[in-house]
Order: C-alpha cells, then structure tokens, then sequence
C-alpha cells in the first residue's frame, strides 16, 4: 500500500486556491518586468511545460506572475520547493525564421518556471 | 461527440470508480459536479467585459485582480460549486486589446482554459491542429476564423502552459453607443473572449467552422 496522501492538494488549496496556496515560499524573485532573458535548453526527463520552440530563445519578461513548484518538480508529487513563474514576451521573428517580415510588430507570451530562465 | 468509448474515457471511468471506492469523494459529488461544469458558459466572462466598458474602475479590477473581479459577475473561482476545491488553477489574467494590439489564446501543451468563468473549451480549442498552428501561423489560422487585421495591429499570441488563465477583451465595437450592460454582453461570444473573433454589433453567436473529413484519419 502507497503511503502517499491523496487528499494533500485538496487540504493545502481549498478555500485558497492554487497557485495562492504557494505565495510567499520562493524566496525573492530573480527577474523583473522588462528584463531581458534568455530561455534555457535543459534536459527534460519524463514531463516539463516549457515548449521546445522557446528554447534558446531571447525575450522580455512581461508579468511576474506568482509562485508555485515547478510542473517538473509536480509532476511527481514534489511540492516542497515552490519556485516565482514569468510570462516572456518574445518577438515572433525570434521564434520561427520564416514569420513574415511585414508582420514584424507580431510577438508571443507564455510562461516561465525560473529554472528555464538566465539573464541576458 | 465521439461514437464509441476512447481509450481516454475508459481511463476516465475506471480512475472515476476507483477514486470512489477508495473515498476520496463520492458518485453525488461527482455527480454534481457534473452538473455544474456542463452549466457554466461564456455568459459570466462576457459580462465581465461588458462591466468593464462601461465602469472604468471595474475595467482596472479585471485588469490587477481577475479573480476578485470574477465576483462581480457570480463566478467564486475559489469556491465555484459551493463544495470541495478550486475546479481550475486560480489565477485569472485579462488580456487587453486596444486598437493596435490584439490578442489570441491558446495552449499548445494540452487546452488550458478558464473554464470556471468560460465554461468548456469548443472542440477546435482543443485540436492539435490549432494548438500548433497558432503559435507559428497566428495570421493565417486568425483568417481561417474569418479575422483579418492589418500590420499595424500586432497580434500577441499567449500560450496558457501554466497556471494562468486568459481571456480577451476586446475594444468595444463602434456602433454600441448608449448599449446597456446586457446588450453589450450578448455582443461579446465566447470567440471573442478567446480572440479569434471581434464583437461587433448585431453578431450575437460564434460562426460555425466548416468541418472537413480528414482524408488520412489519424489518432492522437
């Protein structure tokens, strides 16, 4: 019999939702609103969320979002190091050669665990 | 509607039944919960919106604290079905357009959605083809919808891959002066919300897709 507890998440975010249930546990946070980042291409074994198409590639943080552990770290149940996410702004021609140049205004956001993350 | 039983909904029914016999929550819970998730629809964030054009102050709630703003039209992100935990991740963000920038939400991981106040994702939301097409053919995909904009407006494309959840809103359309909050919110579709369409007067439903049989069906 696993001796894992089921009922963890529901006991630690009911009533305050997740990611709330993790704010203050990350420690200060390492980027802020404007500076530039580049995005890690790190191994990842079995389960991650930062998209292959972003890796190696230059952007702006755009909101300091909030903290919680990383979906890696998740994924199999470790929730004792929470970690501050960032959504990046990119600029689309960053991203894919071949976007068009008239279009070059165009840009994409997504989100960043600060492991994926260095300054630039 | 799928004919017959996937794979996934057989894995649905037996972690279903398992999950109940082990106790963590009861058939009446799912049950009701059920219930509540096939009874919310885009109508909440669509109100949302509507506030929003017309009460400045409203409009920089949803823009600083979403999830407070939710509140304002019946929708408790922390407490959604009266029992048990949060039905999504509850971090709300709005995105605002203005007349040079529009955005468009997608999650190219799975189908992350706000579903507490947007109700369930429409099928294509959740297709691999849009998923992978969006990120990299933003235009192209935007013009499939029928939403052409010119260079000037730059399209933003946010990828929901984490515990955020979006939705648009939109300019609010000429033609929709003096329009009470009801009006207003019939105007804002459930496309609109997730930026591949624009309100506009007179345009109360989402356009239908045309569907075409793939000539190689796959699976994924």
């Amino acid at each position: 019999m696993s001796q894992h507890d089921r009922t963890h998440h529901a006991k630690i975010a009911t009533g305050k939702g997740d990611p709330q249930c993790f704010k203050g546990t990350a420690g200060p946070a390492k980027f802020k609103v404007g500076q530039t980042v580049r995005i890690k291409d790190l191994p990842d074994v079995f389960y991650t969320r930062c998209q292959v198409y972003t890796r190696g590639a230059v952007g702006q943080v755009a909101v300091v979002t909030h903290e919680s552990p990383a979906p890696e770290d998740e994924a199999w149940g470790h929730v004792d190091h929470s970690e501050w996410f960032y959504i990046v702004r990119f600029k689309q021609k960053d991203l894919w050669p071949e976007y068009p140049a008239a279009f070059a205004n165009d840009t994409l956001q997504t989100e960043f665990s600060e492991r994926w993350l260095e300054a630039v | 509607m799928v004919e017959e039983v996937s794979d996934f909904e057989a894995l649905e029914i037996a972690v279903r039944e398992l999950a109940i016999e082990k106790g963590l929550f009861t058939a009446e819970d799912h049950r009701r919960f059920t219930e509540f998730a096939e009874h919310i629809g885009p109508t909440p964030a669509a109100r949302m919106v509507a506030k929003a054009w017309l009460d400045p102050e409203y409009k920089k709630q949803c823009l600083t604290d979403a999830i407070k703003a939710s509140l304002a039209v019946g929708v408790d992100w922390l407490n959604p079905t009266g029992f048990g935990t949060p039905s999504d991740y509850t971090d709300l963000r709005v995105l605002e357009d203005t007349p040079t920038l529009h955005h468009v939400v997608v999650c190219t991981l799975c189908s992350c959605y706000p579903r507490p106040i947007l109700g369930f994702q429409p099928e294509w939301y959740r297709t691999p083809n849009y998923r992978r097409r969006l990120v990299r053919w933003p235009r192209p995909v935007l013009a499939e919808f029928g939403l052409q904009l010119p260079p000037e407006v730059e399209i933003r494309v946010e990828d929901s891959n984490q515990k955020c959840r979006f939705i648009v809103m939109p300019v609010r359309p000429a033609g929709t002066e003096g329009w009470t909050e009801d009006q207003l919110t019939e105007i804002v579709t459930r496309d609109c919300l997730i930026g591949v369409a624009l309100p506009r007067p007179g345009m109360t439903t989402n356009i239908p897709l045309p569907v075409h049989k793939p000539a190689k069906p796959g699976h994924h």
